[in-house]
């Protein structure tokens, strides 16, 4: 059985400069749910696009349900749903007519479309708000009819681009609570972007972490972690406190210290037993310190061990733009004195 | 092409402008506007009634095309400047359903670029013919509560009925060509608005739609001879008066009307599989 979707070399470049996807290569099996995981901008949507036929590669291929997106991207369409991450029902039309419009576009039979529609409705429970114009629902509400639509003619593939995006906590559980069902019920394969880790770790069989245009690292959300190695304590100094790196190190079991934003991150089989042992140190230096926590190993952890920077600083400058902007502050304000 | 599909988004395209009102008053509001008040204002022909019928003719005649007054003139190109209002708001459509994410997951679906224009194309056509018809009746109307209205002094047949119709459609067609080929290219609709601006009183301005033929220099006259309102236009003034600028026929109107449909619906074509295609 072939793979239900390969990308081989995948690259996207926008305007003839910027890389948006650096040639990306994965496959996904049959069955199977791939997440994409990465901070805003690290081209996860670009992917999904050339996926989907929606944006041409630069260069690369890809195949999904065997076909090549660039050579039958129509015949690809028909085979494949796509849950954008924002709105795209008709706003002056009633969930049920988005409905039957998208039936009629994925070409469902005539006379199965009413049956299909009603079952969709009911199984996403929009079946009340059925004949009300879309514009007047909510935001979970939205996200179902999206799916309804990208499900409606029973799509292989399934790709879903930061589906729960705005979505409460309780309205993104509901909604993989389906995901997970109609894959049982079906066995399609499923390709999701997101950049919430918990449910990369949640959902996903298998995950790519992706940065800068690059997957910098795949597997199972557990053989991630378990590259992490162990926990992971964190030691905030207050103030300057290099002295304090090399005491880090000599503690028994730490297997890697890094300073990262201004705290050490230092690496251990069990973490509660060397809280004590790293104050202690810290005491005997003289250093004081701002605070110390324990974290297990999560996907967090995975994506600052894999890109170098912490995962919800996705938005602003990384770690290491702002240690160098500081450095180069306090540079200048020394050379001032 | 495929039939459901057309039919499917043709629906929605209808059923969009259907729950828009707005946008239905907008399109009305103009022409109406001139028929209210600039055709009531305006209608200078009254003053020759104080001239022996024969010369009042004859400057009629050489004026507005035998057409009886100065409002029916006027009102016949109305009839064919509602095309233009009308048809505007297709090409506005395709720019929020951009901007709405409709487009894309229209794009995103099986349907072609093909019918994605043309079921658009086909809405945005037959929605006009309605409201020309909406005009014409209250241009009649008027003539009917004491102001000045429009009087069908031809013999009107069921040849011309279908002519008038035809003609409105073609008009219609034309616009709806070059607006849809605007808003396919164009992604704000503060630039569409604008330039859709810049399109619509320049056309209107260059048509016989609002001058008394007679009146205008010859310069004019022979820009407005190959603008597609007047062409329009005199085939409803053939109908309902009996007279235009050209021998009376009909059907060499028409086929400027063709031709015109024809090159905007190629232009409009072209530029839509071009923006509709996957981004290389």
């Amino acid at each position: 059985m072939t793979d239900a979707i390969i990308a081989e070399g995948l690259t996207r470049i926008f305007n003839g400069t910027v890389k948006a996807v650096d040639e990306v290569s994965f496959s996904v099996k049959q069955g199977e749910v791939y997440g994409f995981l990465g901070p805003n901008g690290a081209g996860k949507t670009t992917t999904l696009s050339m996926l989907t036929a929606v944006l041409g590669p630069t260069a690369g291929r890809a195949t999904v349900d065997g076909l090549d997106v660039v050579e039958h991207p129509q015949d690809l369409k028909q085979r494949i749903g796509l849950v954008f991450q924002e709105s795209t029902a008709d706003q002056d039309l009633t969930g049920r007519e988005n409905l039957e419009l998208a039936a009629a576009l994925f070409g469902v039979p005539l006379r199965e479309t009413p049956k299909r529609v009603q079952e969709l409705l009911g199984r996403l429970a929009l079946a009340d708000s059925a004949e009300r114009l879309v514009k007047t629902y909510s935001g979970g509400m939205r996200r179902r009819l999206e799916l309804a639509v990208g499900i409606i003619h029973s799509p292989k593939v399934l790709f879903l681009d930061e589906p729960t995006l705005g979505l409460d906590p309780q309205g993104r559980a509901g909604f993989w609570k389906i995901i997970s069902e109609l894959r049982k019920e079906t066995g399609m394969t499923v390709f999701l972007t997101t950049h919430y880790l918990d449910e990369a770790d949640g959902i996903c069989d298998r995950i790519a972490i992706i940065d800068h245009g690059k997957i910098v690292a795949t597997g199972t959300p557990s053989e991630l972690k378990d590259r992490v190695g162990g926990d992971v304590v964190t030691v905030r100094p207050l103030g300057n406190a290099s002295a304090l790196e090399p005491a880090l190190r000599a503690l028994p079991g730490v297997t890697a210290v890094s300073f990262v934003d201004g705290a050490f991150r230092v690496k251990c089989p069990s973490g509660d037993a060397l809280i004590p042992k790293a104050v202690g140190a810290a005491t005997n230096l003289g250093i004081a310190l701002a605070g110390v926590s324990l974290r297990r190993p999560s996907l967090d952890e995975v994506f600052l061990e894999f890109t170098g920077r912490e995962f919800r600083e996705d938005e602003g400058p990384t770690a290491t733009d702002r240690a160098v902007f500081l450095s180069r502050f306090q540079d200048a304000r020394r050379g001032r004195r | 092409m495929n039939v459901r599909r057309w039919g499917a988004l043709t629906r929605r395209e209808l059923l969009k402008i259907s729950r828009n009102p707005a946008a239905i008053a907008t399109s009305l509001m103009l022409p109406i506007l001139y028929l209210l008040l600039f055709g009531q204002g305006f209608n200078f022909t009254s003053s020759l009634n104080a001239l022996p019928p024969d010369q009042r003719t004859q400057a009629l005649n050489s004026l507005l095309l035998g057409a009886p007054d100065y409002f029916s003139y006027f009102a016949a190109g109305m009839v064919g400047f509602v095309c233009v209002t009308a048809t505007l708001f297709v090409g506005a459509n395709v720019i929020f359903d951009k901007l709405f994410g409709s487009l894309k997951r229209t794009a995103a679906s099986p349907a072609t670029a093909t019918d994605i224009f043309g079921s658009r194309l086909v809405a945005g056509s037959i929605q006009p013919v309605a409201l020309a018809f909406l005009v014409l009746g209250l241009a009649i109307l008027l003539g009917n509560v004491g102001l000045a209205g429009l009087h069908v002094t031809g013999g009107m047949t069921v040849v011309g009925a279908v002519e008038i119709v035809v003609a409105i459609l073609l008009l219609s067609l034309m616009f709806a060509s070059l607006f849809l080929a605007l808003g396919f290219t164009i992604e704000q609709p503060q630039t569409y608005f604008a330039l859709v601006n810049a399109i619509n009183l320049p056309v209107l301005l260059t048509s016989a739609a609002l001058y008394p033929w007679g009146a205008m220099p010859a310069w004019l006259q022979g820009i407005a001879s190959y603008n597609p309102i007047t062409l329009a236009v005199e085939v409803l003034r053939i109908n309902l008066f009996g007279g235009a600028f050209y021998p009376d026929a009909a059907w060499v109107y028409l086929l400027g009307l063709i031709g015109w449909a024809a090159a905007m619906f190629a232009i409009a074509t072209i530029l839509t599989q071009r923006a509709l295609a996957p981004k290389v």
